[in-house]
């Protein structure tokens, strides 16, 4: 059944004008048919005899249904370049799938999807697959709004295990894991307690790494126990921190888009811990000032810390910080710096050790504990925080020149 | 009620119009005892002797008719013989018909009936959808309904309607779209309506493509994803309300169309979810029209030309998967 | 050329218009050129005699009327109020078009005047389509539509359209081509060939051939057309040449008009013409004219003047949606 006419799914037998036998030329008008739009011949594609005819009249037909068969010579068939019946010939009860002049909505077997073309990621550039997974670390604009009405950072969703596409956590997942904990012992976080994670979580965006090196104490010890007052280690540390700072500004720059900021002024901070957190006053003008013009203000700062009143004037605006670590009995550890500081210093607990002494021969005892100093990769490279380390180093065995 | 189609939807419901109001009249190509090039109007004119009128060729001067007669009350419906050629009424239907209401207060109550769409051989100048044309001018109401009920009750609605209404109904479903009556479940005119339900993803479509995209969602389930398919049924104004609703729940939208991708409806569903809706999207918002060619002859080139079932869900499963 | 006395009170009150339409447009040109109008002027200077005539043959409240952008003449004689005029020209929010659309687009739908659009030959079908309206209504008995285009609008598409379309229909249509010379600055020689009035046979319905500045030629042209009209002979089709007596808009001062046409018959100013010859045929006194131009002054002078106190419209409080049942708050 030809398609005989647009939007027309079917049409009814009228007529046949043939009878199973009968010879038929090309473009006779065989069958006569009406659709809904008109009556009209349906005609032969060839010349031939009728072999079969599955139509019978006054009944309706889907488009594209095998109404009767004509057989023909090979050559008829060359001559006027019909298509030839398959063995398999459809019957009226079985109508052949009606394709290709007729479509319903909603069918497809056939692709007509260009095929794929495979692009491999190229380090060099494009070109790269568009779109895809962006990884488990996307979080989408959904996900986001949820989170934020939730008040919720990413690094709080961290030990959620996303089912979404490339691993991500979706909204589904989050509300399951508040589902989970929910019932769990939990207790509200204090200001300070959030003032830090805040603090933290950024200083954590960058590519942070630390270097160390055990630092003598001994000509450090013995000069501050002829003093008096009797200032702080901690105060000759930032001192010597400050000068080698000074001596290589470039290591105190931090880094916004193409430019790296270098400080106006030596100024560094001090970690003082409180309950709940750490606060870090900033001494200014640390390379300008003598270990006994500075101490006045250190341990003011650092009483004023301890009490969480740290004055307005020495707040932020630091270039690094300077933490002891070792008071907490500690050998080595790696202090995050503050988000806006490049750099952080810390100290390890003093302890005596044996070292081999080349000129002796032999292990003598000295006393030394481990610095470690993190910074900000993007900035400073591993040689040049030794080299700043080493110079603290040398600084603190002529702690009367501080 | 035996089975009924799409086309019957649309010539009963006019055989309803001319009986029950007395303002309404049939103007088109062959409308008369023709009964229209896809019979949409057949034995209209015998039972409506004089309200049935045949125009000449002049698609701009069947328009420029209708905003007369509308003025003097008449609730006419003009029929275009095929979308495609509503071109040349464009001017009257935008400019004209269009702006009359906002000038004047004077209300353009006609509707144009625009047989749109493709159907495998009609070629570049009779498978066209203008709906995204038409819908780009303020002042006219564009509908396309994509279900028997709807092509019934909307064009019953679009004609009671003071406003000028392009009323795009879709060949491919003419004859193939069939149900037991002209029910359906009573949404307002401007109000789209949810035809699947899913939870992973939103098609937003119209017409004949919400039928490609329930495909495309059957075979999707296969896999385990569940696919909302929004029908819009009226273009303009759009249902923006159940598009934001749909998103909320998914959060990935697919804006389905089967005309030209260069602007037009999908590009206005992207934009709004984008605009008002970021916050509800789990990925960028795609779309999917039919290419960016005139519409072909030959039915492999014009199947691959319009978005399909394959294509639906390819498009899908890159959402999905973003 | 006298005039029938048969036509005395028909060739009145056209005349009337004309004087009021041409004393209304000196003051509509003055506004703009004082800056009180914004956008464009566009003035029926020369084309009064035709349009007047056009307007008087109507019925007001019966007849349709789809006047075009030189048809301040038939528009008052149709029974435009002033008002409608000075109110749209300055935005007023009193107007019919309530400041949405100016100048000559404006139009009383419901007093069977429609509102033009600036696409020439759009207005052709819409008169069409009110008399087809009013054929099925039941309600076409003596009812005449009339519209007017230019040379240059009989080039469309639409106007073609539309006059096969009411010539088809047979329906009581009357178009008059205002030859003016000129669409905008293109001569009649780049616009068409051949002449105009023949068309009328091309589509089979009949066909006038009128002296456009000539108010007693146009009293029996047009008069005759519209009158056949009324009697159900169909579509009239009134070609009348004439000369534009000022630029396309106030912002055009049509330099382009060629010299020898302003000296010729057509360049004669059609007021002139009706004036002598109402004066000749007796239908006027010496000064009644000069009264009727008093009377439009001083009427003239009294819209603008309560117009220009009324209030323009406010943007924040404007209805920003095109359509009446549909589409308030979303689009």
């Amino acid at each position: 059944m030809p398609q005989l006419g647009e939007s027309i799914a079917e049409a009814t037998i009228v007529r046949l004008d043939c009878a199973v036998g009968a010879e038929v030329q090309a473009d006779d008008e065989v069958i006569e048919v009406e659709t809904n739009k008109a009556t009209m011949g349906v005609t032969t594609l060839c010349g031939g005899v009728v072999k079969e005819l599955f139509a019978e009249e006054g009944e309706t037909y889907a488009v594209g249904t095998i109404l009767g068969l004509v057989e023909a010579t090979e050559e008829e068939i060359a001559r006027t370049g019909v298509s030839v019946h398959g063995e398999e010939a459809a019957t009226p009860e079985e109508p052949e799938a009606p394709r290709p002049h007729d479509y319903r909505p909603g069918e497809e077997e056939e692709s007509y999807l260009p095929p794929k073309v495979e692009i491999e990621p190229s380090v060099q550039g494009l070109p790269v697959p568009a779109g895809g997974s962006k990884g488990a670390h996307y979080i989408s604009p959904r996900m986001r709004a949820r989170m934020n009405e939730l008040g919720l950072q990413g690094a709080d969703v961290s030990a959620i295990a996303g089912s979404g596409a490339g691993g991500r956590v979706t909204v589904e997942d989050l509300e399951n894991f508040l589902g989970y904990i929910e019932g769990w012992p939990s207790s509200k976080a204090s200001p300070m307690r959030l003032a830090v994670a805040d603090a933290m979580r950024r200083s954590w965006t960058r590519p942070l790494a630390t270097v160390g090196m055990p630092i003598r104490l001994e000509n450090l010890l013995k000069f501050r126990s002829a003093q008096n007052p009797k200032p702080g280690l901690t105060l000759f540390v930032l001192r010597a921190f400050g000068l080698a700072l000074r001596e290589n500004p470039e290591t105190a720059g931090f880094l916004v888009g193409s430019k790296i900021v270098h400080p106006k002024a030596y100024d560094i901070g001090v970690a003082v811990q409180v309950e709940d957190g750490v606060l870090v006053p900033v001494l200014r003008n640390v390379d300008q000032r003598s270990v006994p013009e500075l101490l006045g203000d250190y341990e003011e700062l650092v009483a004023k810390g301890r009490e969480k009143k740290v004055p307005e004037e020495a707040v932020g605006g630091g270039i690094a910080t300077v933490t002891n670590f070792g008071t907490f009995g500690l050998r080595w550890a790696t202090p995050v710096p503050l988000p806006s500081e490049t750099l952080i210093l810390g100290m390890g607990g003093g302890e005596k050790v044996p070292r081999w002494d080349e000129a002796k021969g032999e292990f003598v005892p000295v006393l030394e504990a481990e610095f470690t100093l993190t910074f900000d990769h993007r900035v400073v490279d591993g040689g040049g925080a030794g080299l700043l380390l080493k110079r603290v180093s040398e600084l603190l065995q002529a702690p009367e020149e501080l | 009620m035996s089975e009924v189609a799409y086309i019957d939807a649309i010539r009963e419901a006019q055989r309803e119009l001319l009986a029950d109001d007395p303002r309404v009249f049939i103007y088109g190509q062959d409308v008369g005892d023709f009964g229209g090039a896809f019979k949409a109007t057949q034995g209209l004119k015998a039972a409506f002797p004089g309200r049935v009128i045949d125009s000449p060729i002049a698609e701009d001067a069947m328009a420029g008719v209708a905003i007369g007669a509308a003025l003097e009350g008449m609730h006419p419906i003009v029929e275009m013989q095929f979308a495609d050629f509503s071109s040349i009424a464009f001017n009257q239907m935008v400019n004209h018909a269009a702006t009359y209401y906002w000038r004047t207060g004077t209300p353009i109550p006609m509707t144009l009936r625009l047989p749109s769409g493709g159907t495998p051989g009609s070629g570049p100048f009779h498978s066209q959808m203008m709906e995204s044309l038409y819908a780009h001018y303020p002042g006219l109401v564009v509908v396309a309904p994509a279900t028997v009920g709807d092509a019934y009750h909307m064009l019953k609605e679009s004609v009671a309607l003071e406003d000028p209404v392009i009323y795009c109904e879709h060949k491919l479903l003419y004859r193939w779209l069939k149900a037991d009556n002209f029910e359906n479940d009573s949404l307002p005119l401007t109000k789209a309506r949810i035809t699947r339900p899913g939870k992973h993803a939103t098609v937003v479509t119209y017409s004949a493509m919400v039928h490609e995209a329930v495909k495309a969602a059957e075979r999707l389930s296969e896999e385990g994803w569940e696919i909302e398919v929004v029908d819009l049924r009226c273009i303009k104004p759009m249902d923006t309300d159940t598009i934001m609703a749909s998103i909320a729940r998914t959060g990935r939208l697919l804006a389905l169309g089967e005309s030209f991708p260069w602007g037009g409806v999908t590009a206005e569903v992207v934009s709004r979810v984008a605009s008002d809706g970021f916050h509800l999207l789990d990925a960028p918002p795609m779309r999917l029209n039919a290419k960016d060619t005139p519409i072909p002859y030959h039915p492999d080139l014009w199947r691959a030309h319009r978005p399909t079932p394959e294509s639906i869900g390819e498009a899908l499963r890159k959402l999905l998967n973003f | 050329m006298a005039i029938a006395a048969d036509y005395q009170e028909s060739a009145c009150r056209a005349a009337r218009a004309m004087v009021t339409a041409r004393v209304l447009e000196d003051k509509l040109r003055s506004l703009y050129k004082a800056g009180k109008i914004v956008g464009g002027v566009y003035l029926g200077r020369g084309q009064e005699a035709l349009s007047g005539v056009l307007g008087t043959q109507l019925i007001p409240g019966k007849d349709v009327f789809a006047p075009l952008i030189r048809d301040q003449a038939g528009r008052t004689g149709f029974g435009e109020d002033l008002l409608d005029v000075t109110r749209t020209y300055l935005g007023s929010v009193e107007g019919p078009m309530r400041g949405r659309d100016g100048n000559i687009h404006r139009g009383r739908p419901d007093k069977g005047m429609p509102a033009m659009i600036s696409h020439l030959g759009a207005a052709v079908p819409v008169v069409a389509g009110i008399l087809l309206a009013k054929r099925l209504k039941g309600e076409l008995d003596g009812v005449v539509g009339a519209t007017c285009i230019g040379d240059g609008g009989a080039s469309t598409g639409a106007f073609h359209e539309a006059l096969n379309v009411a010539a088809v229909e047979k329906l009581p249509l009357v178009v008059v081509i205002a030859n003016n010379q000129y669409a905008y600055s293109t001569p009649n020689q780049a616009e068409f060939s051949g002449n105009l009035a023949d068309r009328a046979a091309g589509y089979g319905m009949r066909g006038w051939e009128a002296k456009g500045n000539d108010l007693a030629d146009c009293l029996e042209k047009v008069g005759g057309a519209v009158a056949a009209a009324r009697r159900g002979e169909g579509p009239q089709l009134v070609v009348a040449d004439l000369l534009r007596l000022s630029g396309h808009g106030e912002h055009d001062d049509g330099a382009y008009v060629c010299e020898d046409l302003k000296k010729g018959p057509l360049g004669r100013d059609c007021m002139d013409i009706a004036k002598e010859q109402l004066l000749s045929s007796g239908f006027i006194e010496e000064g009644t004219w000069e009264n009727w131009e008093q009377e439009a002054r001083e009427k003239v002078t009294e819209a603008v003047a309560l117009t220009q106190r009324e209030p323009t419209p406010d943007a924040h409080g404007e209805v920003w949606n095109a359509c009446k049942a549909v589409g308030a708050e979303t689009y």
